[in-house]
């Protein structure tokens, strides 16, 4: 599982760079095409939701999608065949 | 199933402001709703006008939106007329605590079978900025350009003293907390009051200091303080610093309510 971040509705307001354990969202530099700065996902990977989500049958943390005052970010299986990142942080 | 499958996909993005912290707190109610496991058929939305007052509009199910301050009257007939429905209200500071205050005390009095989700930035949001009955003393607004002289209405003192059942205030950078208190609010009978205290950048922070909208988010966290710690400097006698947030639930009780259903 991964997070991901819909670009058409994120209005880059950054309130989910403060509220993630791992600091995962990384205030964005760059405007894309709506003249929004999405924010920077660093090493996603370790987001306890994406790792242990269909372990234990529910949502662990979700915490940045709650937030997320645009339903802007999403947690999505990766597609068949796609490489898949693991990572854990002590 | 998801809270997610609650918002019409095809409304959004909302209007919001970017920051708003409005859309956090549909999130965490839909959250709590999903996790009753109620049906969408069975649900009401009911809203007066506002910003905050929007909410229902981006939602699947069955809603009201109505006159500035009515949403309560409306969420009143709609319970005592169909008591198996599920009604919940979202509203402002304004439109609860100013033009529609008198509905408020009034719902709570009654009992009513709902749950009320207050989205508190303590400001008319969608007018421009004009200060309302939960500015803060001090607080700059296009009617208070010199700062709030006024002292500020408590919504939680006034809906446990009006008589609801249920009665909790969290703030939206509180999303699991606020989440279990709507669910808190959803599964007790009676009035169900949740103060959900909100940052509007736009018409509230740039106007007090807030330069970005994480230095009101921010404010809302640090200044945020335990009911049960609250009371415990109450009974020292130690002063509360001012602009304390007391957050927690303030009240869940079983008082005679109305349009529960049999
Ligand atoms: C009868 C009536 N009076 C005044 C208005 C103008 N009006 C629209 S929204 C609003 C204030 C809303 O404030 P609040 O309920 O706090 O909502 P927010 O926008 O802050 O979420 C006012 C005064 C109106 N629409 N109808
Ligand atoms: S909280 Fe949502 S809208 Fe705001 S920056 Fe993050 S993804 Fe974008
Ligand atoms: S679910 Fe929790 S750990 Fe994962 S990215 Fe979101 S806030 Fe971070
Ligand atoms: S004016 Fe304030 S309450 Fe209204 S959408 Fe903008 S930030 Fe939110
Ligand atoms: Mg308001």
């Amino acid at each position: 599982m991964k997070i991901e971040i819909d670009e058409s509705r994120c209005k880059g307001c950054n309130l989910c760079t403060v509220g993630c354990p791992y600091k995962i969202f990384q205030a964005g530099k760059k405007p894309n095409r709506k003249g929004v700065l999405v924010p920077l996902l660093d090493r996603p990977e370790r987001c306890t939701n994406c790792r242990l989500q269909h372990l234990y049958g529910r949502v662990l943390c979700g915490v940045c999608q709650m937030t997320c005052p645009d339903q802007a970010i999403r947690f999505r299986d990766e597609k068949s065949g796609e490489p898949v990142k693991v990572a854990i942080e002590y | 199933m998801s809270y997610e499958d609650w918002f019409r996909q095809d409304r959004l993005p909302h209007i919001y402001c970017a920051g708003c912290g409005n859309g956090t707190i549909i999130n965490c109610t839909l959250e709590a709703i999903e996790e009753m496991g109620w049906k969408k058929e069975e649900t009401i939305f009911v809203s007066g006008i506002g910003c905050s007052s929007r909410a229902p509009g981006y939602i699947v199910t069955d809603s009201l939106h109505t006159t500035h301050g009515r949403a309560l009257p409306f969420a009143t007939g709609v319970k005592m007329a169909r008591p198996g429905f599920h009604v919940i209200v979202f509203t402002g500071d304004g439109d609860l605590a100013a033009i529609g205050g008198n509905h408020f005390i009034h719902a709570c009095r009654r009992n009513i079978d709902i749950t009320v989700v207050c989205m508190n930035n303590q400001i008319y949001g969608m007018t421009g900025g004009q200060g309302s009955p939960t500015t803060p003393k001090g607080a700059l607004s296009t009617t208070t350009p010199f700062g709030s002289v006024e002292p500020a209405f408590d919504l939680c003192e006034l809906a446990i003293a009006a008589g609801a059942n249920y009665v909790a205030r969290w703030t939206s950078y509180h999303v699991k907390e606020l989440t279990k208190a709507v669910k808190a609010g959803l599964e007790n009978p009676g009035l169900s009051f949740i103060e959900a205290r909100v940052q509007c950048p736009t018409n509230y922070g740039r106007r007090n200091k807030f330069k970005q909208v994480l230095d009101q988010v921010e404010h809302l966290r640090s200044h945020s303080m335990l009911r049960q710690k609250y009371l415990q400097h109450q009974e020292r006698g130690d002063a509360v610093p001012d602009g304390t947030i007391v957050v927690g639930e303030f009240v869940k009780r079983n008082r005679p309510s109305m349009g529960v259903p049999r």
